[in-house]
């Protein structure tokens, strides 16, 4: 060992002893699971550009069998209106072609003021999501009040930045009501943060913004703010295939939010049919 | 896709920037300010990968703040400036790098004005005048004409009108909104705002 | 992939050279077929483990018995399936052990998509399905994505075979677009659940190489779990 002490390299991991003793057992469970007593240490990956990699391996699906695909959200739209913030939603998760679920809850209710939407890789938003929601808490508990939707989109712009360039696929409203009145905000992996009045985001936002933009302004009554949340999103499920299942309507209100609808977009689909061939018969 | 506009007169700098936040094809906002103000007489535009810009921009103005707080004066236009450089080129080397273009115009009682123009690399320089993005290419052969040292606050703003109309009218993307604010002896100002709309309201030139 | 960086240089490349991408994963095949019904869970799943055109394995389960009341299905590639499973095992002994309880089935689901967000840059390659009794009494499905992303639900195919097998269940378990008035259909009990999640296997091994040989079926009931084993086409 004598060469190795000159080297000084006796500590090197690979020189050590490995007994396989208990405390072996129980520094690999930790670092395995070290996530589950520290959220934001994951696990490093042995290669350096993991974005990179994970790519070449998806894009070699077809030869080689293996698929690892992510499920990915889709159409997700929020805007504030004089009556609160309404947020809209589709639930189809899809895995590359294959539609994994049609039942997927893509508003997270992080807690009684705020809500977020999940737009991207699922596991993704959900998992920031839910260290969120402690954060979230911590800070309630800290501070004796609740978290403004600023600070606490703020969060998580800061994870995302964090993670920027790994490969993290989120693109996510924040959705609250504090101090300030109704706040609604854009957070996506790139790190970027933005408040606003309006904004959709998904596979389908394109058909969603266009029934969104033309239906808008502010002073819109409660139901008609609702009806055109839920309307933009069957458009949206109507035109992208990556889109569909059950469209979920929230309002945000001063007292909290609110579910308002769980409605299958295929019986939204004959009633909007039914409602146009009856305006039809009644111009003639 | 985003521009910003400097300008430096002999006891000013104003900054133009668009206020589009787009997403692939999609404009996501009409109304991102991108000219933040850190301190009474320093002002920093920036634009760049998203996500970096504001992260950036809000890590050089806190820290900008912090001095101040430390010693109990604020940092010049012209420390700023290579704070921010430093700290640019710094991230540049090491694993997390920043895609940032920025402006950093201030007003020093002693020095005047300083208006110094850093891109992504970090290269800076102290400018009468320049531009950021797709739009300053237009932007720059009309400061060439129309700009001279003794240039005032109503030119300046004249120009960056210029500036606007020609890029609204070359330029593909489409960039209506530009936000316009002013460093003087005085502070920082925020003039009106150059619109699609305010340049159709004036009578052609 | 190159650790390295020798694409940077390319006054170092050697024509001819192949670069090969850092990817250690395998199928291994496996089909899970998960279905919960009001006090009771069934969860089956094949016994062939293959590799390309070789079966290495035809008893091979791929039931993971975690405590009394929950059961993971586990496949993709096998190696992985043995590194995350194998954590579980500790974490749920661990448990066990410093909180004097077994770990209820949401919260074991939970940990689950935790543990596999963990590798959220290097994913475990595995279809996950878990199944139990919640601590309502009521039986309960979790599917998994490659990087934890959980969903309840309560039935859920995976593995190789799963989109040939979903679609069935959406069918007979979900009477997915049956006109039917809810008390003309079929009330789902062990034995309808049972035979559903057999003849599924049995359409399966006929049409997927991979899946085959024979099917462990677990039936988890408050009482506990009884197993049954059914045979399969063996080709």
């Amino acid at each position: 060992m004598a060469l190795a002490e000159i080297c000084k390299i006796s500590n090197a991991p690979y020189m050590r002893r490995t007994a396989w003793d208990l405390s072996d057992v129980e520094e690999d469970l930790k670092a395995h699971t070290s996530n589950l007593a520290n959220p934001y240490t994951l696990a490093a990956p042995p290669f350096e550009n993991p974005m990179h990699n994970l790519n070449l391996i998806q894009a070699n699906a077809d030869k080689t069998g293996i698929k690892i695909d992510f499920d990915h959200g889709t159409t997700t739209l929020g805007f504030k209106y004089k009556g609160g913030v309404i947020l809209a939603v589709d639930s189809r998760a899809t895995g590359g072609q294959y539609i994994g679920s049609q039942t997927m809850k893509k508003i997270v209710e992080i807690n009684q003021f705020l809500l977020g939407t999940l737009a991207g890789g699922a596991a993704d938003c959900v998992y920031w999501d839910r260290v969120l929601s402690k954060e979230c808490r911590l800070h309630e508990l800290r501070n004796k009040e609740r978290i403004s939707v600023a600070a606490a989109s703020k969060i998580m712009a800061n994870i995302a930045h964090e993670y920027k360039g790994m490969g993290l696929s989120m693109g996510m409203m924040l959705a609250g009501y504090d101090k300030r009145g109704p706040g609604l905000y854009y957070v996506d992996s790139e790190g970027s943060r933005t408040p606003g009045n309006l904004f959709s985001v998904g596979s389908g936002s394109l058909f969603a913004y266009g029934v969104l933009d033309s239906g808008y302004h502010w002073d819109l009554e409660d139901d008609v703010a609702q009806e055109l949340g839920r309307r933009a999103i069957y458009h949206a499920t109507f035109r992208d295939a990556y889109s569909g299942g059950i469209i979920r309507v929230y309002h945000m209100t001063p007292t909290g939010w609110i579910k308002i609808s769980e409605t299958d977009c295929m019986e939204l689909h004959y009633k909007y049919e039914e409602q146009k061939a009856q305006a039809a018969a009644a111009a003639q | 896709m985003e521009t910003l506009l400097g300008i430096k007169g002999p006891d000013f700098v104003m900054l133009a920037a668009d206020t589009t936040h787009a997403r692939s094809i999609v404009v996501m906002k009409d109304d991102q300010n991108k000219i933040h103000k850190v301190s009474n007489n320093l002002l920093i535009s920036t634009i760049g990968e998203s996500g970096d810009t504001e992260q950036f921009t809000e890590f050089i103005s806190k820290n900008i703040a912090l001095y101040k707080m430390r010693n109990g004066y604020d940092l010049s236009p012209h420390a700023a400036a290579h704070f921010t450089r430093k700290n640019l080129a710094e991230y540049l080397r090491s694993r997390t790098p920043y895609q940032v273009f920025m402006f950093v115009a201030g007003y020093d009682p002693n020095d005047g004005p300083e208006l110094t123009f850093i891109d992504y690399l970090a290269s800076a320089k102290s400018v009468n005048y320049a531009g950021h993005g797709y739009g300053a290419i237009f932007a720059s052969s009309i400061y060439d004409r129309y700009w001279h040292p003794k240039i005032t606050q109503d030119e300046a703003y004249d120009v960056l009108k210029k500036c606007v109309v020609e890029i609204q009218k070359r330029l593909v993307i489409n960039l209506p909104n530009f936000n316009v604010s002013v460093v003087d002896k005085d502070g920082v100002k925020n003039l009106d705002p150059i619109t699609a709309k305010s340049l159709a309201a004036e009578p052609a030139a | 992939m190159s650790n390295l960086g020798f694409q940077q240089f390319p006054e170092y490349q050697v024509p001819g050279v192949q670069q090969a991408d850092f990817s250690p994963y395998e199928s291994n095949g496996g089909s899970i077929v998960a279905i919960a019904g009001d006090d009771f869970v069934v969860i089956a799943a094949d016994t062939r483990l293959s590799s390309g055109y070789n079966i290495h394995s035809r008893d091979q389960s791929k039931l993971f018995k975690l405590s009394d009341q929950t059961v993971l299905g586990s496949t993709g590639c096998w190696a992985d399936t043995l590194s995350l499973t194998g954590l579980l095992k500790v974490r749920m002994q661990g448990y066990e052990h410093t909180h004097l309880r077994t770990m209820a089935t949401d919260a074991v689901a939970q940990m689950l998509s935790i543990t596999m967000y963990n590798r959220r840059f290097f994913p475990y390659y595995v279809s996950n399905i878990l199944a139990g009794i919640d601590k309502d009494g009521k039986g309960v499905v979790y599917s998994y994505d490659p990087i934890g992303h959980c969903e309840r639900a309560f039935y859920r195919a995976g593995g190789t075979a799963g989109t040939l097998l979903q679609p069935v269940l959406d069918n007979q378990i979900g009477h997915k677009n049956i006109n039917l008035s809810s008390s003309e259909l079929p009330k789902l009990t062990i034995e309808r659940a049972v035979a559903i999640a057999s003849d599924t296997f049995i359409s399966a091994a006929e049409r997927d190489i991979y899946t085959g040989d024979s099917v462990l079926i677990n039936i988890i009931t408050k009482d506990g779990i009884e197993e049954k084993k059914l045979q399969l086409r063996l080709d």
